[in-house]
């Protein structure tokens, strides 16, 4: 078992004879038993990255690898669910969950996929094509996680269920992240929905890394600082600031203290990433956990 | 024998260890080969029943109305009913036959590859324990195991009913040629052959496309073209042999005839002229005896086996280049 | 058993909001001494947060001494902090003054005032977030 579930070294993905960038010099360090919430804005290069991660596609530069290895080597060890749940439509679930023992013969749990297609009151008998959004989702994370993977891919995975579909979804991954110390990567642009149950961000804006590393050391880098009009925020590293009337309103990484006669707060997982996707000049801040154990 | 059969039963667990992949294809393509079975049954049926009860009903009528007597009536150049349906279930056999590379490349590019790579179920295969490589090697080898089982068994069938006894049934098949397209075609390895190049071009287009319906047309068009250009190529795939009659008659070879013609004094090689039954109009132009330029039936396997010799060099540079296109797209080691 | 109740819109961290509410339970007597916590895993199938928040929340109130984590069996309470019962005579005190309070026409917002300025003038500030 290595302790790094993704490395990316300047790693990039372009398409087309036009050779149009999706991804573009990103480097950064996922270490396993992370539950990592991948965000940004629609066209940042989040599935990109999600497809690179899971050997579908190779890297025009720079490159990936996988716990410890390539994609390709890694693919026993990790499971992916695509944003649109693929499945064979005319297949039943029980035929489905067939088809994943048949390609995963040496890592197939049925145990798993059978609970969760219970949990949904799926009938094992029904075929794909007559599923709903959700439930077929509920299908293909149980597909995915009846490989027992170590690493789970997951691109949008909650966009089509509703909210009770989704708790008890996010609550089944974690249930699995904590039994087996899986390490997961949900994409969505929704950041709302990540909160509590993502512990790493990995944020993306036009294919670039904008934030990696640990959240709560993210979120502890910066401030949220309100103050007057014409206060110099030297020597501290502004994301983005904003003058409404009097007053000063900004997210800064302070470089040492921030002075009297401020107000200031922790930002939220939302204001953070608002404020970086606002502000798309704002140098990136990469956090590994080695880095902050050295500090 | 128990130990055999630990030993047998631990090969089969073995075997089954790294892929289910083969299984796992029947399952997800079952109508397909559950329509492929059909269709060689209704093949093998059809020539089954032409060469039994088919036959003995045909060659009754034919006896009936006198046909196989010297001399034989107007009637005997019409077939008569029972002629006719057992004729009908060869045409039947072989027309499948020669539709079936259409079909084929249809059904590859289209819903083994084309859709599979559309709806991302590709995708799903190859984030199991599958490398796309081996994926792509199981979609090409279960269903040519498949066509060519099935292929084959036809193929034989016709050969038989073909060369069964000449006092029976010569005269019924005689309505056909050895060389005829759908004759040739289904009496050797080039129907095989057709088909196995219509799969992989299939796959590739399928491939290639990324989509069910455009890798379905270019396949079918790929498929029709190939085949075309084989019939139009086939008489020169193997050297032909000529015969040279004098000015009397006209030679009627039995065989392929590639060419024919008129041959005057100094040998050289004319068209015939249009003589409109004028009796002496051949001598006034000069025309010293007739060629024919043709394939004789004992270069039946040459031509066969350099037809399929080409068809599955084309199926080989399919299957090459779609792991190629495979491996430069997902960048995954075998 | 406890069972935790998280707020995302609260702005508390989450695991923050374990910690305080194991707590309170300790402090109401919900938990006491020996007392199992419920597991990572328990706790994350009911609420579908990161486990690894939940381990983070054990680790704080281990190291401030109120749990202990017992290899492969689970963490356990180690003291309560049951200063204040739900039936200490300290509760019928506070009861009988609220009762009064509120028989003197106090609205709840005045008593919440009333009583945070005597916590203050009484405990030092501290702090809720960590």
């Amino acid at each position: 078992m290595t302790d790094t579930a993704i490395e990316a070294a300047a790693l990039g993905r372009s398409f087309g004879r036009r050779r149009r960038q999706a991804l573009e010099g990103c480097s950064f360090r996922l270490p396993a038993g992370r539950v990592c919430a991948l965000t940004g804005p629609n066209g940042a290069g989040k599935s990109t990255l999600l497809a690179l991660a899971a050997g579908l596609l190779r890297p025009t530069e720079g490159s990936i690898a996988v716990l410890g290895r390539t994609p390709a080597a890694a693919r026993e060890r990790l499971a992916y669910v695509a944003q649109n749940k693929p499945l064979h439509p005319q297949l039943t679930i029980a035929g489905t969950l067939r088809l994943g023992r048949d390609l995963n013969p040496r890592r197939w749990d049925a145990r798993v996929p059978e609970r969760i297609i219970a949990e949904g009151d799926l009938d094992p008998g029904a075929r794909i094509r007559s599923l709903s959004g959700g439930q077929r989702t509920r299908v293909a994370l149980a597909l995915a996680l009846g490989k027992r993977p170590e690493l789970l891919l997951l691109d949008e995975p909650m966009a089509d269920l509703d909210p009770l579909a989704r708790h008890q979804l996010m609550a089944t991954l974690m249930a699995d992240a904590a039994d087996h110390g899986t390490t997961v990567v949900m994409s969505s642009h929704v950041v709302a929905e990540l909160e509590g149950s993502c512990d790493h961000l990995l944020l993306l804006g036009g294919g670039r890394v904008r934030l990696a590393g640990p959240l709560d050391d993210l979120l502890a880098a910066h401030t949220l600082v309100t103050g007057r009009s014409g206060d110099t925020l030297e020597p501290h590293t502004v994301v983005e600031s904003r003058t409404t009337g009097r007053q000063l309103t900004a997210l800064v990484r302070p470089a040492g203290p921030l002075g009297e006669g401020r107000r200031t707060d922790r930002p939220s997982l939302e204001e953070l990433v608002l404020a970086h996707l606002r502000s798309p000049e704002a140098p990136p801040l990469v956090l590994d956990t080695e880095q902050e154990a050295a500090a | 024998m128990s130990a055999v059969t630990a030993g047998a039963s631990a090969a089969v667990k073995e075997s089954r260890a790294p892929h289910g992949l083969v299984p796992a294809l029947l399952r997800v393509h079952r109508s397909a080969f559950l329509f492929w079975l059909m269709l060689t049954a209704v093949c093998l049926g059809a020539l089954l029943w032409a060469a039994g009860p088919g036959a003995d009903a045909a060659l009754a009528e034919y006896r009936a109305l006198g046909c196989d007597r010297p001399g034989p009536g107007p009637d005997c150049h019409f077939s008569g009913s029972a002629v006719g349906r057992h004729q009908l279930a060869v045409a039947i056999a072989s027309g499948l036959v020669t539709l079936l590379p259409v079909l084929t490349a249809a059904w590859a590019g289209g819903a083994l590859t084309g859709r599979e790579m559309e709806n991302g179920t590709a995708e799903l295969a190859w984030t199991q324990s599958v490398s796309p490589a081996r994926w792509l090697a199981a979609k090409l080898a279960v269903p040519a195991v498949l066509l060519v089982a099935g292929t084959f068994a036809v193929t034989l069938l016709h050969r038989m009913l073909w060369s069964s006894p000449k006092n029976s049934l010569d005269r019924l098949m005689g309505w056909y040629e050895w060389h005829d397209d759908r004759v040739f075609e289904i009496n050797g390895p080039v129907a095989t052959a057709h088909t196995l190049a219509a799969l992989a071009l299939g796959v590739l287009a399928g491939l290639l496309l990324r989509r069910a319906l455009p890798a379905l047309g270019v396949a079918v068009l790929a498929v029709v073209s190939l085949v075309w250009v084989l019939d139009e190529l086939r008489p020169r795939l193997w050297p032909t042999t000529a015969t040279v009659t004098s000015a009397g008659s006209t030679p009627n070879p039995p065989g392929l005839v590639v060419e024919e013609g008129a041959l005057t004094a100094t040998g050289a090689r004319v068209p015939v002229p249009e003589c409109w039954g004028e009796l002496d109009c051949p001598a006034e132009s000069g025309i010293t005896g007739y060629y024919a330029v043709y394939h004789p039936s004992s270069h039946f396997w040459p031509l066969q086996l350099m037809e399929s010799g080409i068809a599955l060099a084309v199926a080989a540079l399919a299957v090459v280049a779609a792991f190629r296109l495979l491996r430069r797209r997902t960048g995954a080691a075998v | 058993m406890v069972e935790y109740r998280i707020d995302r819109r609260s702005g508390v961290a989450t695991y923050v909001q374990i910690v305080q509410q194991t707590k309170q339970a300790l402090r109401l007597g919900l938990l006491e001494e020996g007392d199992k916590l419920p597991t990572a895993r328990e706790v994350v199938e009911a609420t579908a947060i990161n486990p690894n928040t939940v381990l983070k929340a054990y680790r704080e109130l281990e190291r401030e001494g109120l749990v202990e984590a017992r290899r492969g069996l689970g963490t356990f309470v180690r003291r309560s902090l049951g200063t204040a019962p739900a039936d200490s005579p300290l509760r019928a005190e506070l009861e009988a003054w609220a009762a009064r309070a509120r028989a003197a026409g106090l609205e709840r917002d005045d008593v919440d005032a009333l009583f945070t300025s005597v916590l203050d003038a009484h405990f030092a500030q501290s702090k809720g977030d960590a």
